[in-house]
């Protein structure tokens, strides 16, 4: 795919959010990073607000199965802050139906910033990169939020009304905390035990990824990757944060690709709503 | 979509991946006459491999009293309905799969089950719904008679979990057949949970993958047979390994009962899976629902299984079931005596196919004491 038109694309649009709507938005064709001193990670810190807003129209991903075939999250709004070695991005999408426990047949709330490894005009495939064209995907989850909001890690804290009559880890003889606990508790949990970093509880919502095409998302490089997200009456706000692209200079360009999941429709893995490839700016000096 | 071949429904068929054997198939019989749902296995199994977080509501093995019973809830019925009504034509199925019906964007029919779904484990326990003296409540399809069906993963030869995984976290062993969740690739998506027929793939919310049975494959790898197989009180179950189609043996005793006697039937095979768990018939069951459950076998299975006393080498077998921790690969009869032996011809069991009687007189003549008989 090649890049938009850059020029027009540079130019910000100010726009009306809609009629009777006091706030004036300033939306651009791309999304451009604004250069701050302090790198926002709040969804509600000022810094967003000087960022202009690219409002991203999402598609279904149905290019490979199981697909998604009716389309659920219309648009992604984008901004983007860099204080120079980081770049945060706020990802707003209405979805007023929180879902952020896990369960049989329950799916989690989520959203993705993709961005290709290297900056070549001969972009990866803008669904999850192909090949010898790898991408880097920063992946955040609302039930990974609620664990590092506070959410503990029993089954009564995802089914309040729960009884477990025993777990063999909890055994008299077993001192309450001890290594030996903690050892037996993970023959019980084979992904714990194997260390697939998608289990487990999380000191940070998001996690980063590599892929080079669908069905090969893996644990990547250490990307720093930081988050943060909110859920409000209309839908959710969230903060991703990673390590500047590699090669990105001030005003200069990459790409970049923006998913969506809501786990109240089931969306799940390769159900989900995405975008197209899209420029990112990084302004400043 | 690929063209593989399977055996169970008579002719090829689709499938997402090309066929691809392993060097034997793990695989099992259950004789269901002889289940008595004391659910030992499914606590056999439970203690060993799910009693962690996560796990409380998971069922590697379950017993289901058929014809209402289910876990989770309808899983067979709603897939059947799903299909809408299929045909066979003789031993060929003349039906669509679940990978044929595919919907449009999906890889199989399937369906995902509730929460609720799993919230009554042993629904339609014992229910027959008949009424001998006062006549029946109601009036049922399937009126007194019941029977008790153990389930746990078939090991499929085209297991749907496996074509549904859109990250290919699941794979079926090369060596053994065994089909196994990578827990360190798999991401929870529950695509497997939705596209199992069998619903034999569980989702666990603590750590957030999916899980399921795994034939205690280090206990297999060891020629020991599986913990639901090996605490069996009814001894109804045998392991063991099946040959490929066309190179039975029949000396071994799944080839025997499976491909040789065609006795033990495969579980709801017109969903095209190939399942590796085989079913003697229950015989006080009607024909017409074992042919739904097992296929157009079901009539001739019940009629062999009826004429066992009359058939040496089967009775003979039959009683091998739950007679030895090992994996039995050989079996071998002598008069009365039959044998079961490992891979190498060593032998591993022997079992008189009569227990010896002996007739104690209500009398004892020699002490002049009446004996008491205690039930």
């Amino acid at each position: 795919m090649k890049y938009m038109n850059w020029k027009s694309a540079a130019l910000p649009a100010v726009l009306l959010l809609s009629a009777g709507c006091s706030r004036q938005v300033e939306r651009t064709q791309e999304v451009v990073a604004i250069a701050a001193a302090q790198l926002p990670s709040d969804p509600a810190d000022g810094a967003w607000a000087g960022a202009p807003e690219h409002a991203a129209k999402m598609i279904p991903q149905d290019l490979v199965e199981p697909r998604l075939l009716t389309p659920t999250t219309a648009e992604v709004r984008v901004r983007a802050v860099t204080n120079g070695s980081e770049i945060a991005f706020r990802l707003e999408w209405d979805d007023p139906d929180l879902s952020d426990t896990p369960g049989p047949s329950k799916m989690s709330d989520a959203c993705a910033v993709q961005i290709p490894e290297k900056i070549e005009k001969d972009l990866p495939d803008p669904q999850m990169g192909k090949v010898g064209k790898l991408v880097q995907v920063t992946y955040w989850r609302a039930d990974w939020q609620a664990s590092v909001n506070g959410r503990g890690d029993t089954i009564r804290d995802l089914y309040p009304n729960a009884t477990v009559d025993h777990y063999p880890f909890e055994a008299k003889l077993l001192e309450k905390g001890s290594e030996a606990e903690k050892e037996m508790a993970k023959r019980y949990a084979p992904a714990r035990a194997l260390g697939n970093i998608r289990s487990g509880p999380r000191s940070v919502p998001v996690e980063d990824l590599i892929a080079t095409g669908p069905g090969t998302l893996s644990p990547g490089p250490s990307l720093g990757a930081k988050g943060k997200g909110v859920h409000a009456k209309q839908g959710w706000s969230v903060v991703i944060s990673r390590k500047m692209p590699e090669g990105l200079g001030p005003n200069q360009r990459t790409t970049a690709a923006f998913a969506v999941w809501q786990g109240g429709q089931r969306e799940s893995g390769s159900r989900k709503m995405r975008t197209g490839w899209i420029p990112l700016l990084r302004k400043g000096q | 979509m690929a063209r593989v071949f399977n055996w169970q429904l008579g002719r090829e068929m689709s499938y997402w991946y090309p066929e691809s054997r392993p060097k034997r198939q793990f695989a099992a019989v259950f004789d269901t006459n002889k289940c008595i749902a004391c659910q030992t296995c499914t606590l056999a199994c439970k203690t060993t491999w799910t009693s962690g977080k996560g796990q409380e509501y998971m069922l590697w093995n379950n017993v289901e009293t058929k014809p209402y019973g289910s876990y989770p809830l309808a899983y067979d019925l709603k897939l059947l309905d799903m299909l809408n009504g299929q045909q066979w034509n003789g031993s060929k199925y003349d039906g669509q799969t679940i990978f044929e019906s595919a919907p449009a964007g999906e890889r199989v029919l399937g369906w995902r089950p509730e929460q609720q779904d799993y919230a009554y484990p042993n629904v339609g326990e014992d229910d027959c719904a008949g009424q001998v003296d006062t006549g029946a409540f109601m009036s049922l399809p399937h009126m007194n008679w019941f029977f008790y069906l153990a389930r746990i993963c078939n090991h499929c030869t085209y297991p749907a979990c496996l074509a549904s995984c859109s990250r290919g976290s699941i794979y079926k062993r090369p060596e053994d057949g065994i089909v196994l969740v990578d827990q360190n690739r798999c991401r929870g998506y529950q695509e497997c949970v939705r596209g199992c027929p069998y619903k034999k793939v569980f989702f666990n919310p603590m750590t957030g993958t999916s899980e399921k049975c795994i034939a205690c494959f280090p206990k297999m790898e060891q020629g020991i047979q599986p913990q639901c197989f090996v605490n069996c009180i009814g001894k109804i179950r045998l392991s063991g390994y099946l040959s490929r189609p066309g190179e039975a043996r029949a000396d071994n005793p799944l080839d025997y009962l499976v491909h040789i006697k065609k006795i033990a039937l495969p579980l709801f095979p017109q969903f095209g899976l190939e399942p590796n768990v085989y079913y003697i018939p229950p015989i006080h069951a009607p024909v017409s629902f074992n042919r739904q459950l097992f296929g157009p076998g079901a009539g001739a299975a019940m009629k062999a299984y009826r004429n066992a006393p009359n058939d040496m080498d089967l009775a003979g077998l039959l009683c091998l079931f739950g007679s030895t921790e090992m994996v039995v690969s050989r079996f071998q009869r002598a008069g009365e005596t039959i044998t079961g032996s490992d891979e190498k011809g060593a032998a591993l069991v022997r079992v008189p196919m009569r227990e010896p009687v002996h007739v104690r007189p209500a009398i004892d003549a020699k002490n002049q004491l009446v004996r008491i008989n205690c039930p």
